[in-house]
């Protein structure tokens, strides 16, 4: 019935708010990147537990905006969330050579859900304003992106707090959602 | 190049290793374990309810494909197993085209610098006999400028030594004309300064004339008035004399008057006197008379005495009365004749009394004249005195008035004088004056002139100094551009030196590098050698690694077995898989050990191609590690699916224990001792549990329902609540919001569907 009404309501509207998570292990920006997108600003963040939901607007289309907590313990609950999300911003920091591994492993169960099967992979190579960051492709290849099949994916290089690439980012979000539909 | 290939190959068969390897095996667990899981195990328990050993058969039937699965990947692992074989062949074929290439190149490469060396020497030696001549020659020739200079520089600096002298004596004679100047304007300073006080005194003498011309004027006003004054009074004088003279004339009448009457009155005393003297006798006779009538009266008395006495006798009283009567006769006969006498004397006495009388009037008369005339002459006396007082006055004025007129000559003469004399001083000072200022207007001009003689010496003077200090500049100018020559000549000399030190340096290293290079190439050889040995250890280790993979894959026919095992014993998979990991890892260790010995003897390519490999192999091992980290928490994601799941289970297993105790009684152990992590679990979690559900009441419905899955997994939920919750929200919203999960998705619904209803009540038992 649910289902029903949903289409109906898609149909009727046309555009419906898209439903963005952004996800990613703890302390790699991504409650900054989801402020930065909203408000435009650096806020100061304390590490989230929980999440944190926030509606931005984009080239005239609306997302909805869920930014998972990404400390290991409340890490398995994403999956949670995964139902009818269009497009997943997996933000990794480039500084962390240490933990790119555990990241890559989480993405790589994330991608394994079937509820995302059809979500668009946006990868922030964030903190790029930091001296001994890694390069994108070093971390397409870290996270093992050029092995990925039947997704769409990019990986952009970004600063939250500078506020460089997101907006080159949002950008191709916005094409790729679009010429999906 | 063909590193490169190799590196690729190698990463290449890593990561078909490693990510599918690694990834495949909890990928397939995952799928099995907690996709397929549920369904199965719900399958299974379904079963387990009707508990027929039809059920049994068909689970083995299930166990049986699984087991085919597993063999099937097995193929899968022989067939990269071969592929990793062809690899290592073409490796090898690679190493040894390499090791030609290599060996060919460096001789090359040797021969050409040989060549190189003897060039660059021959040309070096030639270049710097060259160089040497013609900085011998260059030095000779600086050095015969660098004299030159310095003899121009001590010419330079004497005449710079002449101009200070010159400029010290300008300044010298400039001082001492400022201080005449100054004096002769001192000094024309003080004259006008006295010319202003004669000045100043001129006009005050000037102002005391005008002051004593003016009282002058007024003396001579006072003058002339008393000189009329005077005239006046010697007129008066003059009338007042006349008067006098009358008066005097007057007086001289009135006392000729006053003589004759005084003679008249002589004589009418004389006259007086007469009669005076007559009276007396007339009054001696009448007193003889009186005597005799006072002698006869007495007779008479005495004879009337005898007339009584003789009556007796009355005849002798006739006869003395005849002789009385006779007597009384006599006496009135002399009585008469005096009173005859007395008469005749009364009227001359009379008769002279008015002639007195007549007399005395007229001596009256004259003396009131004379007093008259004698009032007029006191008067005019008075007068005269008055007149003579008025004529002293006058005098004694005109005497005054003389003085002061003799006064005022004086003083106008001194005045006169002093104004003379004053005037003499002023013409005398302004000569003075004019002299000084024409003297002083000659000093001047006489300072001016030597001034500008001064100026003109003295422009004369900066004129040559400006010459000299331009020679002087120039000469510094020209001295310090030979100097800077010099110096650039010293240092280009210097340079020269050093580039020859340097080539010289060079030449050696030059040879030196070569006696090491040939040293080197003796020991490339000997490494070469070396290498070809350490090539068959590499194969050795090879065929040791082939091994090993024969070793994991027994390992993985051992895991099929294990698998062929109840699902229960999938808690010891992960140490199973653990293990087979560190056998995959040991391998790597001991590459890197065998492979650590060798290398010290390689040669220097061949050292970085090894070193190379190492690292590769190094990262390969790190790559391996990190996998095998994400392995084992993936393997603890694993397990705790499988607690959650078989923490679900265990409920239907209570139910189904008493019927069928069979395979399933193993799960339980390890859900149990599971089920104390999953309470640590919930308490960090708890956090996040109070966050989600806070939110999930004050969010939005649209975002609400997004959070439903959420709580009703941290709130173990069972699938009707969960159903029953968005029912709610969906009844509250009117209709579901956009991108609401679709309730009947499979992933949810399918073991929803098997689940009993008192499940969860049964896990908050069991915790």
């Amino acid at each position: 019935m649910g289902g029903f009404f949903s289409s109906i309501f898609s149909s009727l509207f046309g555009t419906r708010e898209m439903r963005i998570l952004i996800l990613g292990l703890d302390g790699a920006g991504k409650t900054t990147i989801l402020y930065r997108l909203q408000v435009g600003e650096v806020v100061t963040t304390i590490p989230t537990i929980g999440f944190n939901v926030e509606t931005v607007t984009y080239k005239n289309l609306k997302f909805q905006v869920w930014d998972l907590g990404g400390q290991t313990s409340i890490r398995p609950y994403w999956r949670c969330y995964y139902s009818n999300t269009d497009a997943v911003i997996y933000v990794v920091d480039s500084c962390d050579r240490d933990r790119i591994g555990i990241s890559k492993s989480e993405l790589v169960a994330m991608l394994e859900e079937e509820e995302l099967r059809k979500a668009i992979l946006v990868v922030f190579a964030n903190k790029q304003d930091m001296e001994q960051a890694m390069t994108p492709s070093e971390m397409a290849n870290s996270l093992g992106l050029p092995a990925l099949k039947d997704r769409k994916w990019q990986i952009f290089k970004t600063s939250a707090t500078k506020g460089t690439g997101l907006d080159e980012a949002m950008e191709w979000l916005v094409e790729t959602l679009k010429s999906r539909q | 190049m063909f590193a490169k290939l190799k590196k690729k190959i190698a990463e290449e068969s890593a990561g078909a290793q490693r990510p599918g390897g690694a990834a495949r095996i909890p990928r397939s667990v995952s799928k099995e374990s907690v996709a397929s899981m549920g369904a199965d195990s719900g399958d299974d328990f379904a079963s387990d309810g009707s508990s027929s050993r039809e059920d049994l058969s068909s689970q083995l039937l299930r166990r049986n494909e699984q087991i085919r699965k597993l063999e099937a990947r097995l193929s899968d692992y022989a067939e990269q197993v071969r592929n990793l074989q062809k690899i290592k062949e073409k490796l090898e074929i690679a190493l040894e085209k390499h090791q030609d290439s290599s060996m060919r190149k460096f001789q090359e490469q040797n021969e050409t610098f040989q060549a190189n060396r003897a060039k660059m020497a021959e040309g070096l030696a030639l270049a710097l006999a060259r160089k040497d001549q013609e900085w011998l020659e260059k030095m000779d020739h600086l050095e015969k400028e660098k004299r030159l200079l310095t003899a121009q520089l001590q010419e330079v600096k004497n005449q710079s030594l002449n101009l200070f002298q010159r400029r010290d004596e300008m300044d010298e004679l400039k001082g001492f004309q400022q201080q005449e100047i100054s004096k002769v304007k001192h000094m024309l300073l003080t004259k006008e300064e006295s010319l202003g006080k004669m000045e100043q005194e001129l006009e005050a003498r000037t102002r005391e004339l005008t002051r004593t011309q003016e009282e002058l004027m007024t003396s001579h006003k006072m003058s002339s008035d008393l000189s009329q004054k005077l005239e006046e009074l010697q007129r008066h004088y003059s009338t007042l004399e006349e008067q006098r003279d009358h008066v005097t004339a007057s007086k001289a009448g009135a006392e000729n008057k006053i003589t004759a009457l005084e003679q008249k009155e002589q004589e009418l005393q004389a006259f007086i006197q007469q009669l005076s003297i007559d009276l007396q006798k007339v009054t001696a006779e009448t007193q003889d008379k009186d005597r005799l009538i006072t002698h006869l009266q007495e007779k008479v008395g005495s004879l009337e005495k005898r007339l009584e006495l003789n009556l007796s006798g009355e005849e002798h009283l006739q006869e003395l009365l005849k002789e009385k009567t006779l007597a009384e006769q006599n006496l009135e006969d002399t009585r008469q004749q005096l009173l005859a006498a007395r008469s005749s004397q009364a009227s001359a006495v009379g008769e002279l009394e008015s002639r007195v009388k007549d007399l005395e009037l007229t001596l009256q008369a004259s003396q009131e004249k004379l007093q008259q005339s004698r009032a007029i002459m006191a008067a005019q006396e008075a007068q005269i005195q008055e007149l003579a007082a008025a004529s002293q006055e006058s005098s004694r004025m005109q005497q005054q008035a003389l003085a002061l007129e003799q006064q005022y000559a004086e003083r106008t003469h001194a005045l006169e004088a002093q104004i003379t004399a004053l005037e003499q001083a002023r013409a005398a000072d302004q000569t003075a004056a004019e002299h000084g200022m024409r003297e002083l207007k000659q000093e001047n001009a006489a300072l001016k002139e030597s001034r500008n003689e001064c100026e003109r010496s003295l422009q004369h003077h900066q004129f040559e100094l400006k010459k000299l200090k331009e020679e002087w500049s120039q000469r510094e100018i020209v001295s310090v551009a030979m100097a800077q020559a010099l110096e650039e000549v010293r240092k280009q000399r210097e340079e020269f030196q050093q580039q020859a030190a340097h080539l010289t340096a060079l030449m050696d290293e030059k040879e030196q590098s070569l006696q090491e290079k040939t040293e080197e190439l003796l020991q490339k050889e000997q490494d070469l050698l070396a290498l070809e040995k350490g090539q068959e250890s590499a194969l050795l280790q090879l065929h040791q690694l082939q091994s090993e993979l024969e070793a994991l894959r027994s390992l993985r026919a051992e895991e099929a077995a294990a698998r062929e095992d109840l699902l229960g014993l999938q808690g010891q998979e992960p140490r199973e898989l653990r293990v087979s990991v560190k056998a995959t890892q040991d391998p790597a260790y001991q590459l890197a050990a065998t492979e650590g010995t060798p290398n010290g003897e390689v040669g220097a390519v061949e050292l970085g191609q090894l070193q190379k490999e190492k690292q590769d192999l190094e990262q390969q091992l790190a790559e391996k590690n990190k996998t095998i980290k994400q392995m084992q928490q993936r393997m603890l994601e694993l397990r705790k699916t499988l607690q959650k799941e078989l923490k679900i289970r265990p409920d239907n297993e209570l139910f189904d224990v008493r019927e069928k105790p069979g395979p399933e009684m193993p799960t339980l152990a390890p859900s149990v001792t599971s089920n104390a992590d999953l309470t640590d679990a919930r308490e960090i979690n708890f956090e996040y549990l109070k966050h989600v559900v806070l939110k999930f009441m004050s969010c939005r419905e649209s975002e609400a329902f997004h959070l439903i899955k959420a709580v009703s997994v941290l709130l173990n939920f069972s699938q009707e609540e969960e159903s029953m919750l968005k029912e709610t929200l969906e009844y509250k919203v009117g209709f579901p919001p956009p991108g609401l999960p679709h309730p009947a998705s499979p992933a949810l619904q399918g073991p929803a569907a098997a689940l009993p209803p008192l499940g969860c009540a049964q896990v908050m038992d069991l915790t």
